[in-house]
């Protein structure tokens, strides 16, 4: 179970997170950039209630009011030519 | 520079919008997907009075008022980062930016989900994915197939998939892991199903009343859960079976399913294997709230609304000035309820463009009674506390706007 | 399934599937129709093709996941721009969709992928045998 893929992007299993999370006492946060769950292509938005279960899993505790895992713009990978800011709004 | 930005053309987006053309503003509905209607699109099921709940035919009715009242739609369009500035929003999107004075942002739910191993395979997708496939696209998603995780909406999709002669094997749990947890819980699946099954559709009915409202009941049929599961519409059932694992070498060839105790362990000894082309994950939905998020709405953690959701008024308004939600965002209910919700963010939107009139202000009133009376009345519900966690969002806000 | 198999033709609630032009487009190389309202997802799918893509450093398959846009499993590389949500884009007609492939990974070129630490917990302790084991040379 613990090869079991939890992030389907950066291919983060549910072994890794939960090492990860019982040796670093780690938040959402730190286990994102320890084991890049929740950083690759999708922005996180398949895995994150699945890595905040294993966390709720570890700790016993409910997630707080404060979203786990802070959202980062761009939430839709972008081409740099479309960050350029390309206004076609008249 | 447009009076209001609607990101996501589902039902909420898109009755908010022709509220909106009611009263004239300049609106411009935005949405990712090739065409409006969200996932109201695929939806197809019986309500308790035998009628249909169409989905494409709901999405016309309401793409006829928005496009009599000369709506701009435009779809293909991805918002992808928000900003605030003094005076309105900037949406950073795919085909550029967009700016106005008031944003709303109605972009619905996501899956959350119920992770098997081997759930990477092709074939594997998630329930969601199968539905709008099957009803939107019209793509049959495979010859026989089996649906891990046992709720409300994958019972409505697996019907679906029924009548479009897909076959399936069966609907089972997934296998208990601390992912799927709640998911794999056999007693716990059954409490959620009673407490919704009368509610829903007629066969669900009747699955419902198979196993009476009393707990003590409920225990014993977990405990003696019949081994060849209880149909629905031919279908069987499984609480005391799930999904192990899933096999293929390109796609999915076959799964693992094995027996489990009431609380969900595996049962050694009791693994069989099942040929099946396609597997369906139903994990349940969580609002879409990433926009919501780097816009910089504060939220608040709401179990029976699926998740985070941003912090809102019973007016749709958020605690940000001009920046108003509606639909899933705020939280799990059916097409119905976001549809009514969108009718109040339109209209506090036109609200406070127009400055105070009288008419908008009654009609406000009104509005936010349907969403109580729609919601009250609603064949599908997704989780039984709706009403106390609806609560506890408005006190949020209240808590929110004291402070400031 | 041939083709005609996966197309849901005729629904009892639905009703027929309605008349549609039909556009051809090429994948990886081989040529194939679908239907104008089809998405690139939906159009291979019901040609029998489910893998879109292998993940760029594993070489696992995948195909599409959520169908609406959400998870990226299924980004594909269209008239040469890559990164393609496949299930969100209408096909039209001469389209050019190539799958994803995996990508050279130049520092890790001479490891076995398989053999490479998978967290930073992982890579502390690879490291630390590999300073121990090259103390004991
Ligand atoms: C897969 C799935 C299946 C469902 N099936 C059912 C069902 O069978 N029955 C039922 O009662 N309820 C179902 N629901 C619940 C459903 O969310 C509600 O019924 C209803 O559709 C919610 O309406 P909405 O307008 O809030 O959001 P939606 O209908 O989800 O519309 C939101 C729109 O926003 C767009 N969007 C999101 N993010 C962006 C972005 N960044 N940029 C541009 N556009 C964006 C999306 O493309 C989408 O069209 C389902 C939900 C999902 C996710
Ligand atoms: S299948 Fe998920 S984004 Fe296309």
């Amino acid at each position: 179970m613990d090869k079991m893929i939890i992030c389907r992007c950066e291919e983060v299993t549910l072994g890794d997170i939960k090492d990860t999370a019982e040796q670093y006492d780690a938040t959402a946060r730190e286990i994102k950039l320890r084991t890049r769950a929740g950083m690759g292509y999708c922005g996180g938005r398949t895995c994150r209630p699945a890595v905040d279960k294993v966390l709720e899993d570890i700790t016993g505790e409910k997630p707080g009011d404060q979203i786990p895992l802070k959202v980062q713009p761009p939430v839709r990978p972008v081409t740099l030519a479309t960050l350029g800011g390309r206004t076609n709004d008249t | 520079m447009h009076d209001v930005i609607i990101i996501g053309a589902g039902p909420a987006g898109l009755s908010a919008a022709i509220k909106c053309r009611e009263w004239d503003l300049n609106v411009v509905v935005i949405d990712e997907f090739p065409q409006p209607g969200g996932r109201l699109l695929g939806q197809l099921h019986q309500e308790p009075n035998g009628e249909w709940w169409n989905g494409i035919k709901e999405t016309d009715a309401l793409l006829q008022q928005a496009t009599d009242l000369n709506t701009d739609i435009r779809c293909g369009v991805s918002a992808h980062h928000i900003e605030k500035t003094n005076n309105g929003y900037i949406i950073h999107t795919n085909e550029g930016i967009l700016e106005s004075q008031k944003l709303l942002i109605a972009t619905g739910a996501a899956e959350s989900a119920a992770p098997v191993p081997g759930w990477t395979l092709p074939g594997v997708m998630s329930i969601g994915a199968a539905q709008v496939m099957t009803n939107v696209h019209r793509v049959r998603v495979g010859q026989k197939g089996i649906i891990v995780g046992v709720n409300v909406l994958s019972a409505a999709i697996a019907r679906e998939l029924q009548l479009a002669g897909i076959d399936l094997h069966s609907m089972m749990l997934p296998i208990k892991s601390s992912v799927t947890a709640e998911h794999a819980h056999p007693k716990k699946v059954m409490d959620g199903l009673v407490r919704i099954a009368h509610l829903a559709p007629s066969a669900f009915l009747r699955f419902g009343s198979t196993f009476a409202k009393m707990n003590w009941i409920r225990h014993l049929a977990v405990q003696f859960y019949p081994r060849g599961g209880v149909k629905m519409w031919g279908m069987p059932i499984h609480v005391r079976k799930a999904v192990k694992e899933i096999h293929g070498t390109e796609h999915v060839e076959a799964v693992t399913v094995c027996r489990v105790t009431p609380d969900g362990e595996e049962i050694q000894g009791t693994e069989e294997r099942v040929d099946v082309d396609f597997v369906c994950i139903a994990g349940g939905l969580y609002p879409l709230t990433e926009l919501a998020a780097v816009a910089g709405c504060p939220f608040q953690y709401v179990e029976s609304l699926g998740g985070h959701v941003p912090v809102h008024n019973d007016r749709m308004e958020t605690p940000l000035d001009g920046l108003y939600v509606a639909g899933n965002i705020t939280g799990i209910e059916s097409a119905k309820v976001a549809r009514a919700q969108g009718e109040v963010a339109g209209l506090s939107i036109a609200k406070s463009v127009m400055d105070a009139v009288e008419l908008i202000e009654h009609g406000i009133d009104n509005a936010i009674a349907n969403v109580l009376e729609t919601r009250k009345a609603a064949s599908i519900q997704f989780h039984p506390d709706i009403h106390e966690g609806r609560a506890k969002v408005a006190e949020a806000f209240v808590e929110h706007t004291q402070t400031q | 399934m041939t083709h005609k198999q996966m197309r849901i033709i005729d629904h009892p609630v639905l009703g027929a599937m309605n008349e549609r032009d039909i556009m051809t487009f090429t994948f990886d190389g081989h040529t194939y129709k679908g239907f104008k309202g089809d998405t690139i997802a939906s159009a291979l799918l019901a040609n029998g093709i489910r893998q879109l893509r292998v993940h760029e450093e594993r070489g696992t398959p995948r195909g599409i996941y959520c169908n609406i846009g959400h998870c990226f499993e299924c980004r594909t590389t269209v008239n040469g721009v890559s990164g393609v949500r496949a299930c969100l884009t209408p096909l039209k007609d001469g389209m050019v969709v190539t799958s994803g492939q995996t990508e050279p990974v130049p520092l890790n070129s001479e490891h076995d992928v398989d053999e490479l630490p998978r967290t930073y917990t992982e890579f502390i302790q690879k490291q630390k045998a590999h300073e121990a084991g090259d103390s004991d040379a």
